[in-house]
């Protein structure tokens, strides 16, 4: 535990019913780093993001964001972490700008969320996100059910995005996107895109992925098989056997 | 022999047994003194009265109707929405409120449901005395537990994901809430909206012949003084208000994207709760409650009613729902199976238009006018009243199926009737048998009007002791008839989770 650190898994076992799908893991997310999540299908890592945000509770150990735990922080503190699902969550019925919008909920009152609803409010903030993200004008205000797949992620991350929030975990985000695009959404992820932003503290994030020619822009590896961490080191020092280790 | 095989096909006729003792019964009470009565009412269906002095008349109860049933409809419907976000799961999770509450809040919503709004009304009425609001305030108090119930099932469809991702954005609780259900709601409201304004239309009618106002009490009044003609009139006109306003409200879209109608419906909204309140306040504060003494009365001992008595009437009170409910199962699937001609379709729709129509008390009058009152009477009632709303069902539903199977089965030769049966209602029969086994929650609540006027069951006491201000009576037979009702839905969501 050092002063950089952000989010920390101490002993974390998660079970359900009776497989064991988290087996004592321990990490440290530092400030800043970038940081790369590999395992097999099935190895946990959606698991570990669920946990790491607070969505699932682990069985055993402790969760602590800014080195508390996560009963101790009030909704402001919690809402410094944005995830990006593998199964994207969006409102269906929704369009797709409204579902950007949802990312603004967290700082805005009650009266925004209406506005929402009714179409009212600003979208101005949503359109500069999804312009970001390669999505076209003509798709700003239909309903995410109408959308393509690719199109859907794309909203999911500019939903995260809109968040502006400095901890990103982003659960395989390049699925449905074609080459040119998974550039462009990358930077847009590793990078503080936030510039004219108060918000000066750099950009952590932990990325689950399956390709691994992306790892370059990444700090650190971490291979996770069968609910264990088998190794975290710096991206450098990744050699062939530990991939052989995990997959 | 061929056995008979219980499938879902057998099933939908088998009740038709009932007509046994039924028939048996109303055969042992028919009379001929009233015969000449039931002619003149039949004959005047053709040939309603129609002048100046009437036509007015007509505009003027149809525009109370109208009030009573628009007003009712409105706020039992925003206020249903609000008890069904509050009676939904979803809420409870969202603020994280022990699931204690969430079982008190539906089972006092439940118990609210089981009582008709003709009860209420005839409670409301002997306190208050007959009053316009009177007639809004009965409709409501069923209608908003059992709009609850609708929009909370609407709303356990919300998709857990997507809650989860909503609350790990954490915005504040109230802005979650509000963005999760509010597609679930404008789908209800579009999708139920029409059809519980006609509900509530229907049952401002039937207050109406317990003179509440409006068309029903013209209704009821015309058949008092025999004049059939004039009560044609007013069917005919009620029947072209219940084409029209489904006409219209076909015509009405919830654009959610268009902002000023948007804002008018928030605003409609919010006016209406905002009087709703203002009213109650008002309602409780100015009113003597002259008839109603003390709420103690409720508990004094000054019944003259025997257990053995009692026990009697929740008998006759359930064998009657038992009863009509039969009749709504079967007899559609019969006619229309036994008529199957385009022809006769034609007239069996009037008909089952017309049973849909008539408010079910002028059903049971006419009938009185051949057949002393008695169980088997005001089952028959009730259970043509409702196989008039189970057979649109089934006509829908028909009319919408693939014929293909049918077709082949008569080019094979094979007889009309039994390839109907096997070709085109086999395949209905499930699901008409659970929308049969919901209709008869409604049944055995409806037992409470054929009860009061045909003097069985429940309902008839319940008019017999608030006449003769026995609170403590009354309260007996209320907290009877919700548990009949209540044991009936249980036993009924047994029967659809079977069914679907
Ligand atoms: N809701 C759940 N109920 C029961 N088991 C679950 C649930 N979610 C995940 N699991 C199990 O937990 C294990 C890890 O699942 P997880 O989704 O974390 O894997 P993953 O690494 O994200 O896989 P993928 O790359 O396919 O997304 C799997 O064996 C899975 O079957
Ligand atoms: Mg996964």
């Amino acid at each position: 535990m050092n002063n950089n650190t952000v989010l920390e898994l101490e002993n974390i076992s998660y079970k359900y019913k009776n497989d064991l799908i988290l087996n004592k893991v321990n990490l440290q997310i530092n400030s800043g780093e970038k940081i790369a999540l590999l395992g097999k299908s099935g190895s946990g890592k959606t698991t570990l993001i669920s946990i790491l945000n607070g969505t699932i509770k682990p069985t055993q150990g402790e969760v602590k964001l800014f080195n508390k735990s996560f009963e101790e922080l009030d909704r402001k503190q919690k809402s410094k972490i944005t995830t990006i699902w593998q199964d994207l969550r969006l409102i269906e019925d929704l369009s797709a700008e409204q579902n950007v919008n949802c990312g603004l909920l967290a700082e805005n009152n009650f009266y925004f969320a209406f506005k929402n609803l009714l179409n009212i409010s600003s979208f101005k903030k949503a359109h500069k996100y999804m312009k970001l993200c390669r999505l076209h004008t003509s798709i700003y205000d239909k309903k995410i059910r109408k959308l393509s797949g690719g199109q859907k992620q794309r909203v999911a991350i500019a939903r995260s995005l809109i968040q502006e929030s400095n901890i990103l975990l982003a659960d395989e985000p390049f699925n449905n996107l074609d080459p040119k695009l998974i550039t462009t959404i990358k930077n847009l992820l590793l990078e503080n895109v936030y510039k004219n932003n108060t918000k000066k503290s750099p950009k952590t994030a932990l990325v689950a992925l399956h390709r691994l020619d992306l790892l370059n822009d990444f700090d650190k590896v971490i291979g996770i098989r069968d609910g264990k961490i088998f190794f975290n080191i710096k991206r450098n020092n990744l050699k062939k056997i530990h991939l052989e280790e995990i997959f | 022999m061929n056995k008979l095989k219980l499938n879902y096909t057998s099933l939908s006729f088998l009740p038709i047994l009932v007509c046994i003792p039924l028939g048996y019964q109303l055969i042992n009470n028919i009379h001929f003194g009233g015969f000449k009565l039931f002619q003149d009412f039949l004959i005047s269906a053709f040939n309603p009265k129609i002048d100046n002095e009437i036509i007015i008349t007509v505009i003027k109860r149809l525009n109370e109707t109208i009030l009573i049933g628009f007003f009712s409809w409105l706020v039992s419907i925003i206020f249903g929405a609000i008890f069904g976000i509050i009676s939904s799961n979803i809420f409870y999770k969202i603020f994280n409120i022990p699931n204690f509450f969430y079982l008190i809040i539906r089972f006092f919503l439940t118990i609210i449901r089981s009582i008709h709004e003709v009860v209420w009304g005839i409670l409301l009425m002997q306190i208050y005395g007959i009053n316009f609001s009177i007639g809004i305030i009965a409709i409501c108090i069923p209608y908003i537990a059992v709009n609850s119930k609708v929009f909370a099932e609407q709303l356990e469809t919300i998709d857990y994901k997507s809650f989860e991702s909503i609350n790990q954005i954490n915005a504040p609780k109230f802005s979650s809430l509000l963005t999760l259900i509010w597609n679930p709601i404008i789908n209800t409201f579009k999708n139920f909206g029409l059809y519980r304004l006609e509900c509530s239309i229907r049952s401002t009618v039937i207050l109406g012949l317990f003179g509440i106002g409006g068309i029903g009490t013209s209704i009821f009044l015309s058949f008092q003084t025999l004049n059939f003609r004039e009560l044609w009139t007013y069917l005919w006109s009620l029947a072209i208000l219940i084409i029209l306003s489904g006409l219209i409200f076909k015509k009405i879209k919830f654009n959610t994207t268009n902002k000023i109608l948007s804002i008018f419906f928030i605003s409609v909204f919010f006016i209406t709760i905002l009087f709703s309140f203002s009213y109650f306040l008002y309602f409780i504060f100015n009113n003597n409650f002259e008839n109603f003494n003390s709420v103690s009365s409720l508990f004094k001992s000054s019944s003259d009613l025997g257990l053995f008595d009692f026990l009697k009437l929740i008998l006759e009170t359930i064998i009657l729902s038992l009863l009509s409910t039969g009749i709504a199962i079967s007899l559609p699937p019969l006619v229309i199976g036994i008529f199957n001609k385009n022809t006769s379709k034609i007239f069996i729709k009037i008909f089952a238009f017309l049973l849909r129509l008539i408010p079910t008390p002028v059903i049971l009058l006419t009938l009185l006018t051949f057949n002393n009152p008695s169980v088997s009477l005001a089952a028959l009632t009730l259970g043509l009243h409702n196989a008039g709303i189970t057979s649109k069902l089934l006509f829908t539903n028909l009319d919408s199926q693939d014929k293909r199977n049918y077709i082949a089965m008569k080019s094979l030769g094979i007889s009309k009737k039994t390839s109907w049966l096997l070709g085109l209602f086999s395949q209905q029969a499930k699901s008409y048998l659970a929308y049969c086994a919901y209709r008869s929650d409604i049944i055995i609540r409806e037992t409470a009007i054929v009860g009061v006027i045909g003097s069985v069951g429940l309902g008839w006491q319940l008019q017999e002791s608030l006449s003769s201000f026995a609170w403590q009576e009354v309260t007996l037979v209320l907290i009877a008839y919700s548990s009949i009702a209540i044991v009936g839905e249980l036993i009924n969501g047994k029967i659809k989770n079977s069914l679907t």
